[in-house]
């Protein structure tokens, strides 16, 4: 397996970052860890992820705006965004997904409570 | 109107009889106070003002024919003084023209001599009924004005002319306005806001065979500067015998609190299902860890129970998540933004994203030809929550092997969606209820299903708040078929 591969898990919730890269690392992924929008682009600046699990909802800059700027930037656009929607919404299917009326260019959205395989198998899809 | 029949209907009624024929005063006396009412006599004109100037009579009983002052003078004295007292006035036999001179001057009635018990009986029945009326009406008044003008809701009424004939303290209060007495005004003059103006407006313009009323709420400061009110207006056209508008009845009604409440329920449940649901989902993620032995080897009854506590707690987070749901579409959030929506691609979508689930069950999940569909105004997230909702309750209450199909179609002004499943059925008992808030249908097929109770009723909350409707058809054993109207939205 590729041991090459950093994913950044941004959550302000610490124990489901260390979950989500628990499971990362035993499919032998690099991870690293931040806890709201700001340190999110500490991480993305230093170690150049080739994908972000990114949370909405967070303290300093929450995840919209964090993928907003990134996709909007040429220099990261190419980093692959996955969204962590929990913003009330039980069911989500499909990628238009609205945050005070505007689309955020997300890769892919998955709805909390996640799952944790079917995040694993969209990892494994995006970075093969 | 009540009337004080117990005491009888002369009692208090006081009559003053005006003839120079003793044989007539005492005759009249008789007759007149066994029939409850309180006589007084006077035998000559002079004699009958002396009496009406230190009391008042209802009624008089007045000989036209007599000597010194006539009863026709005597008339035009009683009706300067006592307008409302009834005169009848007696004439003799040829002397009809008499009675129709005082009648002119406003006696009530005549009577001519001789008279019976019974013409007498007659004609003060007939004085009696119309002063009976004429308080009945003054006291309806008194009551309505009393009422009127000390309930907490604003009531003002216009008339065609949109001139202000009602308009009670609350009201006034309630539209800011200080100025004079506002009776006799326009409209105009008294309501500034244009939106409370058209109100009226429309009311006034409601054809007359239609029975209806234009409602209205009013935000925070919208009719005055200073009050932070939320208020309800209701407008409603009153008419005459034959169904013509006549004027505007306006009732306001300060529903503050209530919104304020509602506000706050919404407020405090949004606010606790969003603290239970963020640590939840990391429960259930760390949870998912330790099952996938990545927290060190576990023990299959480990493992077992590992997955019961995952099924409970994702119960709860489907119920925090679900109550969220709720609170926003309450508080409008979720229906602000709407745009305009082919509902077709958006179904599709649907079903193609519960196929998986569908499959698991060896239930074939599938839809219908769909004619062209007209596009509808909408939010298109909730209605995805909608559909999405629908398909997965027809799955979860379908047993195995069974089908569903989504069809749609258009119905008078409305795009129809149908979701059509071939599995346990509603009872007639439940139908009514399944809407209602954390309302599960409980029977032994569907003991082991989990859910919350709030899947349809946030369908409802959304189709609601889209003008739109839904229904649902089923019987037990063969199955239910939701369908959704949503209005098709106007070019």
């Amino acid at each position: 397996m590729d041991n090459k591969t950093l994913i950044l898990v941004v959550d302000d919730d610490p124990d489901l970052v260390e979950a989500i890269s628990m499971k990362l690392e035993s499919e032998n992924y690099r991870v690293a860890k931040a806890y709201d929008g700001i340190q999110a682009w500490d991480r993305i600046r230093q170690e150049r992820p080739n994908l972000i699990i990114l949370d909405v909802m967070m303290p300093n800059k929450n995840g919209y705006q964090v993928c907003d700027e990134l996709k909007k930037d040429p220099q990261y656009s190419n980093i692959t965004v996955v969204l962590l929607t929990a913003v009330g919404e039980s069911v989500t299917s499909t990628k238009y997904t609205h945050m005070d009326g505007k689309t955020a260019l997300a890769d892919e959205f998955i709805p909390k409570p996640i799952d944790l395989d079917s995040l694993m198998e969209i990892v494994k899809d995006y970075t093969r | 109107m009540m009337r004080e029949e117990s005491k009888g209907t002369n009692y208090g009624i006081k009559i003053l009889v005006v003839d120079d024929e003793k044989r007539i005063r005492d005759a009249c006396r008789a007759m007149l106070s066994n029939e409850g009412f309180e006589v007084a006599l006077a035998e000559n004109g002079f004699a009958g003002l002396k009496r009406i100037e230190e009391e008042h009579f209802d009624i008089i009983l007045l000989d036209l024919m007599m000597p010194g002052m006539s009863g026709i003078d005597l008339l035009t004295h009683v009706k300067a003084k006592h307008p409302d007292t009834l005169v009848i006035v007696i004439t003799g036999y040829a002397t009809l023209e008499h009675a129709i001179e005082a009648m002119k001057k406003g006696a009530f009635d005549f009577i001519s001599k001789p008279f019976s018990p019974k013409d007498l009986r007659t004609v003060t029945a007939k004085a009696i009924e119309y002063i009976r009326t004429l308080e009945d009406i003054a006291h309806e008044k008194s009551r309505m004005g009393v009422l009127i003008n000390h309930i907490s809701d604003g009531v003002m009424a216009t008339d065609m002319e949109r001139l202000v004939a009602l308009a009670n303290p609350a009201f006034l209060r309630m539209i800011g306005y200080r100025g004079e007495s506002a009776i006799g005004k326009s409209v105009t003059d008294l309501i500034r806001n244009e939106n409370l103006l058209q109100v009226i407006e429309k009311a006034l313009s409601m054809p007359a065979e239609e029975f209806g009323e234009v409602t209205e709420e009013f935000a925070e400061g919208a009719l005055t500067d200073t009050e932070e009110r939320v208020l309800a207006v209701r407008c409603v056209p009153f008419r005459d015998r034959l169904h013509r508008n006549l004027g505007t009845v306006t009732v306001m009604h300060d529903i503050t609190a209530s919104k304020k409440m509602d506000q706050m329920k919404s407020d405090f449940v949004s606010m606790v299902a969003h603290e239970i649901k963020s640590p939840m989902n990391s429960v259930l993620a760390m949870v998912k860890v330790i099952q996938d032995g990545l927290a060190g080897e576990l023990t299959e009854k480990q493992r077992e129970m590992l997955g019961r506590i995952s099924e409970k707690i994702k119960g709860l987070a489907d119920l925090a998540a679900e109550l969220l749901d709720l609170s926003r579409i309450e508080s409008g959030l979720i229906t602000m933004e709407k745009g305009r929506l082919q509902l077709e691609p958006l179904l599709r979508e649907q079903i193609e994203f519960h196929k998986a689930k569908a499959r698991n069950k060896h239930i074939s999940l599938s839809m219908d030809h769909v004619p062209e569909l007209p596009p509808v105004l909408v939010n298109s997230r909730s209605i995805e929550e909608v559909f999405s909702n629908l398909i997965s309750n027809a799955i979860r209450y379908t047993p195995e092997g069974g089908s569903i199909v989504v069809s749609a179609g258009v119905e008078q002004g409305y795009v129809l969606v149908s979701v059509k499943d071939n599995g346990f059925g509603i009872g007639k008992q439940d139908q009514d209820r399944i809407f209602e808030r954390f309302y599960r249908v409980k029977n032994d097929q569907t003991r082991l299903i989990t859910g919350t109770g709030l899947g349809l009723a946030i369908v409802k909350s959304i189709v609601d708040a889209h003008n739109g409707m839904i229904k649902v058809d089923s019987d037990i054993g063969r199955g239910s078929t939701f369908s959704v109207y949503l209005p098709i939205m106007q070019p």
